[in-house]
C-alpha cells in the first residue's frame, strides 16, 4: 500500500466538508474492510481517506420511530445483530447475519459502508429493499431520502453522489408482514453467495398481499422481481402458485454467470430458491 | 502520512510512529509480536486476528492509525499465573492444531466465541469460527477444543 | 531428573498419544517461523511477473522503479548471470531461471526484483516496471501439449541429481518432459478375449497447497558463509543446489528451517531460495523474500491431468487386462513432475491383481504456472480415475462395488504391475473394515421425493519414494537428557513428536528427556526431503539406528568405567567417566532402503520399500431440484503399519481426508489465456469449518510393518487416496449421475439430472 493522508473529522458536518472535492481518491470508511481490499490490491490508491470512526456518537444508534426502525449508518453489523429492537422488529435481518462475511467483519464494517459499496454479493442490500427501507444521504448541500431498492444503479455502482454519505437507514413497521433471506453457496460454506433471495409480504395466513421479491449475487445489483411479486400477490399459498413465481423470477431477472456458477443455472436456482423463500418467510 | 500514536498493548502502554497506510499487523511486529500473521491479506483466514476494545478483528484489515487510543490484546497475553489459559489448555489437550500458523486466531476467536455463547452448540461453534481458515483442517479436533475449554470454563 | 537407561521398544514411548513437543510455542502464538524473521538491515524484495503466458522479452525498462525513492536495487536476469553463469535450477530439468532469461514460460513468472527497506515501497515499484514482450503461440492443455507446435523450452538440461531421475533426457522439440511405460503381460491379446470391454477418460482440475504461511526466505551474506532461513521441506536440497548455482562446496551455504506454517508439497526443492540467495549476495545485505497469498498460485500448483483407462473384464467381474494413459499438466517447470509421472504412473491400474497391464505416462510442459508434489503426489488423480472406472464397471455388469473389489484386489504376496511383490499391504484389511463400518451388508435408505441418498467406497495404494537416504544424530548429554538432530522438517505433521519418540523408544530413556534439534545444515545430517510420506519410515529408522549406536556406546562407557548401564544412572556413568557432568555419547544413523530400477518395461522387483492403503466411505444426500448434494458421512481407513502416535495420525487422516475434500469439491485455478483469474483466497475457496462433514470417521487398521522401524510407515497422504471417487460413486449411487472431472459441483450433478431427464440444460 502506498502512503495516504488520513483526516479524523469529529463531526459528520466536517466530514462531508472533506468529502466535497473534485478529487476522486478521497473516500470515507466507516469499518475500511471492503476499502481495505481495493488498496491492497491496489485497485485504489487514495491521497486521502476520510475516517467516520470519529463523528457524533448519535449516528452509530439504534432506535425506534413509531412502529419503524432507525438504523444509524455507522452501527456495525455486530451492533445490528445483537441489537433486541432489531430482533424483534425484522429478525430476518439478525438471521442474516449469522452468515454474513465473519464475526471480525461485522465488528467493524458498518450499514452504511455495506449498502454504499454496491456489491451484489452483499447479503443486506436485498433483505432492506424487502423490507421497504429507505436511507438518508447527506452532503453538503444537505439531505434526501432515497429507497434501498433505488440505491443500486449497476454493478459497483450507486445513486449516491461523490460527494453523499448515508447517515441512516429507515425501516418502516413490518406489522403483520412476513420475511425471510436465502442463500446458496456453490463452493464453500463462507464462499460468497451465488445467489440471493430476500421476501416480504403481507399475509392474514393465507393470502399474499403486497409481497417484495428480490434477488441479488446473480445479478449485477440487488433488483426487485415484480413479475414473481404479481404472481403472489392476492394469491393464496400452493405449490402451484410457487411454482408460478419461480418461473416468473427465473424469466426476468438478468442473470449472469461467473465462476460460482452458469447464468443458465443460476436462473434454474433462483426459480427452486424463489419458492422456498417463500415457504421459509410462511414458516417463520 | 506518518504520526504517532498512543495504545495500551498486552495491558502496557506503547508509544510509536505509524504510516497511515500500514496495518496493524505491521505495528505488532514493530513491537516483536509475531503471533498475528498476515495470510490471506483479506480478512478471510483469521491467521490475524487481534483484540481491539475488547472486539475480534482481523489485523491486517486494521489501519495502524486506528488503534491510537485503543485497548489492543494479542494472543502473546500472558495469563496472570503463566499458565495456559483453558482455551489454550484445551488446544493441546485435544491436539487441535498441526502446523500452527493459525491457531493464536483460533485460540482468540474460541475466548470470543466462550464470552458469547458458554455453552456453545456444534452449530454455533461452527458459524462463529466460520472466518478462520485451517488449511491443515484441524476442525475436528478444534470443535473437540472448543466444548473442552466451554467444560473447563464451567469449573 | 536421573535416568537410567531403560528396556528398548517397550512401547513406553512408541505407539503413545503423547501431545506434541512444540504444543506449547503454538498456542501461545511463539512458535518460530522464518515469517517472524527480521535481521539488522535486512532489505524486502518485492518481484515483479510476467504478464503473458509465453513471450520473449524485447526490453525491460526498471528506470521509474529505480527512481522510486527508498528503492535500494533493481535486479533482472542480466545482474544475475553476473553472479551466476548459468542460473537455471530444478529437481529433474535444470528448466527454471532465478529471473527470467529472454523468454517467459507462464503468466506469474518473476521476471525482476525491486529491493527496498520499506516493503510497501518494494511492492509501489515493482509494479512501475514496464516489460515488452513479444508473445508467442502458448499451449494450455495437457493432452493438447502432446502435439502442440508451442514449444514451451527449446533446450532441456536433465538435472540428474537423483538416483531414480537419471534416466531423464526429455525429448527435444516437444512438451514431453517424461514418458513412462510399463509393459505386463499382453493387454492388447487379453482385450480381444476379454466378455467386455470397458474404456473412461477423466479429467482433474489444476488445484494448489495454499499453505496459510506463504513461502518465505531470508539470505542473510556473513563473511564466512551464505546462511539461508527459509520456509523449506528440502533443506539439504536447498544447501546442495544453492552450492550448485554459486559453483561453491556445500559447507560454504547454510540452511536453516525453524517450524513451517505447512507444506503440503509446496515448500521442496528451490522456490524463494535461489531468488532471495542471489539478491543477497547482489545487496550485501540480508534479503527477505515473503510472497503474498496472491503470490503462492504462480509459484507451484498439483498437476491437472486427463486418464483414460481401458479394461478387459469376464462375465463374472474378473478384470483381466489393463490399459491406462496418463497426461500430466506439469505447467512451465518440470519441477519434479516426472518423478509424479514415474513413480504413480506404476500403480495407475489400481490395487487390482491384472495379468496383463499396459500403461503410458506423460510429464507434459504447458504454459501454466508449474505442478509439483502435492500430498499425493499424483495418487489422488488416479485413483479418482481407476476407482470410479470400476464402480462404472460393476453397475455396467450389476455388480456391488464391494463385491467387484473383492474379486479383484491384490492380495498380499501378489505381484503388482511392475512385478514387485505386495508385502505389509493391508489392502484386504483396509477395504474389509470399510466395509464393516460403513454396514456394507446392511439395507441402504435411499431417501425419497426430492432428496436421494447414495453411498460409494473407492480404496487406492501408493508406493514411496524409493532410494533416498536419511541421516540422523542422536546426542546423550551427561545428566542423561538427549538430542535428536535431524534435518526433517515439522510442517505440522508431528514429526518433531514422532523422532523423540522414535528415539526415546530406542534408547530406552522417557519421551520428555528427549528434544529434537530443527534443520540446520552446519548441525543437521542430510535427509533427502520431508515428503511422500517417507520420514517417519526413513528418518524414523536413521534415528532409531542412531539411538541404538548411542545406547551401545553408552554401554560400553559403563562397562569401561566398571558399571552397569542397566542399574545406574546415565549421570553417574559420565561423572564416573569424566569426573564431572561432562561429555558426550554420540550416536549416528544412515538409512538408504535396497531398490532395483525398472526395466525397459517397467519390471523391478523392488519397487517401494513400503505400501502406503488408504480407502473412504461416502454417504450422501442430494437434493434433485437443485443439484445441490451434503456429505452425511465420511469414513477414512489407512495402512500406516503402527501408529507411532495414534492421535496425530487421527489428525493426519483427517486433515489429508479435507483437504482432498477441498479439491474433489469446489477448489479449481481458472484461468483466462494463462492467466489465474482466482489467484486468492476470496475466489479460491479452501474448506472450511463448515465445510467438515457432520459426521466423519478415522481408523488406522491394525497393521505392522515389519520392515519399518517398530512396525511403522508414513501416514500423511493415505486419507486423500478414496475421497474424490467414493463421493462420486455416492452421488452416482444417489441420482444416477456420473461425474467423470472434478470437481464436483451441484451445478455438474444438476446438469446431469436434467440430461438424464432429457431436458438437458444451455451452456
Amino acid at each position: 500500500m502506498t502512503p495516504f493522508e488520513l483526516a479524523e473529522p469529529r463531526s459528520l458536518k466536517d466530514a462531508l466538508a472533506l468529502l466535497n472535492t473534485e478529487d476522486p481518491s478521497v473516500r470515507a470508511f466507516g469499518g475500511c474492510t471492503a476499502l481495505m481490499l481495493m488498496m491492497k490490491t491496489g485497485v485504489f490508491q487514495p491521497t486521502c481517506l476520510v475516517s467516520l470512526r470519529g463523528v457524533e456518537p448519535q449516528h452509530a444508534e439504534i432506535q425506534p420511530d413509531g412502529g419503524a426502525l432507525r438504523i444509524g449508518a455507522l452501527a456495525t453489523l455486530t451492533a445490528i445483530g445483537g441489537s433486541a429492537m432489531v430482533r424483534k422488529a425484522a429478525p430476518v435481518i439478525v438471521n442474516a447475519m449469522q452468515t454474513l462475511s465473519n464475526v471480525r467483519v461485522r465488528n467493524v464494517a458498518t450499514l452504511g459502508g455495506h449498502l454504499a459499496h454496491g456489491d451484489p454479493h452483499m447479503d443486506l442490500p436485498p433483505v432492506m429493499i424487502a423490507l421497504d427501507a429507505e436511507l438518508t444521504a447527506v452532503s453538503v448541500n444537505g439531505e434526501r431520502k432515497l429507497a434501498v431498492a433505488d440505491l443500486f444503479t449497476g454493478y459497483y455502482e450507486t445513486a449516491l453522489a461523490k460527494n453523499e454519505l448515508i447517515s441512516e437507514v429507515r425501516i418502516p413497521s413490518q406489522a403483520g408482514r412476513r420475511s425471510a433471506y436465502i442463500k446458496c453457496t456453490t463452493r464453500t460454506a463462507d464462499d460468497w453467495p451465488a445467489l440471493g433471495v430476500a421476501v416480504s409480504f403481507a399475509t392474514d395466513g393465507k393470502v399474499i398481499q403486497d409481497a417484495r421479491v428480490v434477488v441479488s449475487a446473480a445479478t449485477e445489483k440487488a433488483v426487485r422481481l415484480r413479475d414473481a411479486e404479481a404472481a403472489l400477490n392476492g394469491a393464496t399459498v400452493s405449490d402451484a402458485v410457487l411454482a408460478r413465481a419461480g418461473e416468473a423470477a427465473a424469466a426476468e431477472a438478468e442473470v449472469v454467470g461467473d465462476a460460482r456458477g452458469s447464468a443458465a443455472y443460476k436462473r434454474e436456482m433462483l426459480r427452486v430458491y424463489a419458492a422456498r423463500a417463500v415457504k421459509q418467510a410462511l414458516a417463520a | 502520512m506518518q504520526r504517532n500514536i498512543r495504545f495500551t498493548l498486552n495491558g502496557r502502554p506503547v508509544e510509536t510512529q505509524v504510516g497511515n497506510h500500514q496495518n496493524l499487523v505491521e505495528v505488532l511486529q514493530g513491537q516483536g509480536l509475531f503471533g498475528a500473521r498476515e495470510s490471506c491479506s483479506q480478512g478471510l483466514c483469521g491467521c490475524c486476528t487481534v483484540i481491539i476494545n475488547g472486539a475480534a478483528v482481523s489485523g491486517c484489515l486494521t489501519l495502524a492509525p486506528l488503534i491510537d487510543g485503543a485497548d489492543v490484546r494479542t494472543i502473546e497475553e500472558s495469563q496472570p499465573d503463566g499458565k495456559l489459559d483453558p482455551v489454550q489448555q484445551a488446544f493441546v489437550e485435544t491436539g487441535a492444531f498441526q502446523c500452527g500458523f493459525c491457531t493464536p486466531g483460533f485460540v482468540l476467536m474460541t475466548r470470543q466465541l466462550l464470552d458469547a455463547h458458554p455453552q456453545p452448540t456444534d452449530d454455533e461453534i461452527r458459524h462463529y469460527l466460520a472466518g478462520n481458515l485451517c488449511r491443515c483442517a484441524a476442525y475436528p479436533e478444534i470443535i473437540k477444543a472448543v466444548q473442552l475449554a466451554a467444560a473447563k470454563c464451567k469449573g | 531428573m536421573a535416568t537410567t537407561l531403560g528396556k528398548t521398544n517397550s512401547g513406553a514411548a512408541f505407539g503413545r498419544s503423547i501431545p506434541r513437543v512444540e504444543a506449547q510455542a503454538k498456542v501461545t502464538g511463539k512458535a518460530e517461523y522464518v515469517h517472524n524473521l527480521r535481521l539488522p538491515g535486512m532489505l524486502y524484495g518485492k518481484v515483479h511477473r510476467s504478464t503473458v503466458a509465453h513471450g520473449r522479452i524485447r526490453g525491460i525498462d526498471v528506470s521509474a522503479a529505480k527512481a522510486l525513492p527508498g528503492v535500494y536495487a533493481v535486479y533482472t536476469a542480466a545482474d544475475i548471470i553476473k553472479l551466476i553463469p548459468e542460473p537455471y535450477y530444478g529437481p529433474a530439468f535444470h528448466d527454471q531461471p532465478i529471473l527470467a532469461v529472454d523468454k517467459v514460460h507462464h503468466v506469474g513468472e518473476p521476471v525482476a526484483l525491486v529491493l527496498a527497506a520499506d516493503p510497501h515501497v518494494a511492492e509501489a515499484a515493482a509494479q512501475l516496471i514496464d516489460v515488452d514482450y513479444e508473445e508467442l503461440p502458448a499451449v494450455f492443455d495437457e493432452v493438447e501439449a502432446m502435439t502442440s507446435k508451442a514449444i514451451v523450452h527449446e533446450v532441456l538440461k536433465p538435472a540428474g541429481t537423483f538416483p531414480d531421475l537419471k534416466h531423464l533426457k526429455g525429448k527435444r522439440d516437444t512438451n514431453i518432459a517424461l514418458d513412462f511405460h510399463l509393459r505386463r503381460g499382453d493387454a492388447q491379446k487379453a482385450f480381444a478375449e476379454a466378455d467386455h470391454v470397458f474404456e473412461h477418460t477423466f479429467r482433474t482440475q489444476q488445484v494448489l497447497h495454499v499453505p496459510l504461511e506463504p513461502f518465505v526466505t531470508v539470505a542473510d551474506p556473513t563473511p564466512n558463509q551464505l546462511v539461508i532461513h527459509t520456509a523449506s521441506q528440502s533443506p539439504s536440497f536447498v544447501r546442495i543446489e544453492i552450492a550448485r548455482l554459486l559453483g561453491w562446496a556445500e559447507n560454504k551455504v547454510r540452511v536453516k528451517v525453524p517450524y513451517l506454517g505447512g507444506g503440503f508439497g509446496a515448500k521442496l526443492y528451490i522456490k524463494t531460495e535461489a531468488l532471495t540467495a542471489a539478491a543477497a549476495l547482489l545487496a550485501g545485505r540480508p534479503v527477505k523474500i515473503s510472497l503474498t497469498m496472491e503470490e503462492q498460485f504462480y509459484q507451484i500448483t498439483k498437476h491437472a491431468a486427463t486418464l483414460r483407462i481401458k479394461s478387459g473384464v469376464t462375465n463374472e467381474g474378473k478384470v483381466t487386462a489393463r490399459e491406462c494413459e496418463v497426461w500430466w499438466n506439469g505447467g512451465a517447470y518440470a519441477d519434479i513432475g516426472p518423478r509424479v509421472t514415474q513413480k504413480s504412473g506404476f500403480t495407475a491400474p489400481g490395487p487390482y491383481d491384472i495379468d496383463h497391464v499396459s500403461i503410458d505416462s506423460y510429464a507434459l510442459y504447458t504454459n501454466l504456472p508449474a505442478a509439483g508434489a502435492l500430498r499425493g503426489f499424483g495418487i489422488p488423480q488416479l485413483v479418482w480415475a481407476y476407482e470410479s472406472h470400476t464402480d462404472m464397471i460393476a453397475k455396467a455388469l450389476k455388480m456391488d462395488p464391494l463385491a467387484i473389489r473383492r474379486k479383484n484386489i491384490l492380495r498380499e504376496g501378489r505381484p503388482q504391475a511392475t512385478g514387485t511383490l505386495m508385502r505389509d499391504a493391508g489392502i484386504e484389511k483396509v477395504l474389509e473394515r470399510l466395509a464393516q463400518r460403513m454396514d456394507w451388508e446392511k439395507a441402504f435408505d435411499k431417501g425419497g421425493g426430492a432428496i436421494r441418498r447414495g453411498r460409494g467406497i473407492a480404496i487406492g495404494f501408493k508406493a514411496s519414494i524409493s532410494p533416498t537416504t536419511s541421516v540422523a544424530i542422536v546426542n546423550v548429554s551427561a545428566d542423561g537428557s538427549c538430542m535428536v538432530y535431524c534435518s526433517t522438517v515439522d510442517m505440522g505433521q508431528g514429526s518433531d513428536t514422532a523422532m523423540a519418540q522414535f528415539a526415546a523408544e530406542a534408547l530406552g530413556i522417557p519421551v520428555e528427556s528427549v528434544t529434537v534439534v530443527h534443520p540446520d545444515t552446519d548441525v543437521t545430517p542430510y535427509d533427502m526431503a520431508t515428503l511422500g510420506s517417507r520420514s517417519t519410515y526413513h528418518m524414523g529408522h536413521a534415528v532409531k539406528l542412531a539411538a541404538e549406536d548411542a545406547r551401545d556406546k553408552l554401554m560400553q562407557l559403563a562397562k569401561d568405567v566398571g558399571l552397569s548401564a542397566e542399574t545406574t544412572p546415565i549421570p553417574d556413568i559420565f561423572r564416573k567417566k569424566y569426573g564431572m557432568q561432562a561429555g558426550n555419547v554420540v550416536g549416528v544413523g544412515s538409512y538408504i532402503p535396497s531398490y532395483t530400477s525398472p526395466d525397459a518395461q517397467g519390471q523391478t522387483d523392488n519397487a517401494t520399500p513400503f505400501w502406503m492403503i488408504g480407502a473412504t466411505g461416502a454417504e450422501v444426500e442430494v437434493d434433485t431440484e437443485t443439484g445441490e448434494f451434503k456429505i452425511t458421512r465420511l469414513v477414512n481407513l489407512v495402512d500406516v503399519g503402527r501408529p507411532v502416535n495414534p492421535a496425530i495420525v487421527e489428525t493426519q487422516i483427517s486433515g489429508a481426508t479435507m483437504m482432498q475434500l477441498g479439491f474433489t469439491l469446489f477448489e479449481r485455478m481458472d484461468f483466462d489465456a494463462g492467466q489465474c483469474t482466482n489467484a486468492s483466497l476470496a475466489d479460491y475457496k479452501i474448506p472450511g469449518i463448515r465445510d467438515v462433514p457432520l459426521v466423519m470417521e478415522n481408523e488406522a487398521v491394525d497393521m505392522v510393518q515389519q520392515s519399518g522401524p517398530f512396525g511403522a510407515k508414513g501416514v500423511g497422504e493415505s486419507g486423500t487416496f478414496g475421497v474424490s471417487p467414493a463421493i462420486a460413486s455416492a452421488i452416482d449411487d444417489a441420482v444416477g449421475v456420473r461425474l467423470t472431472s472434478l470437481p464436483l459441483t451441484a451445478e455438474a450433478v444438476y446438469r446431469g439430472l436434467r440430461a438424464q431427464a432429457g431436458k438437458p440444460l444451455d451452456e
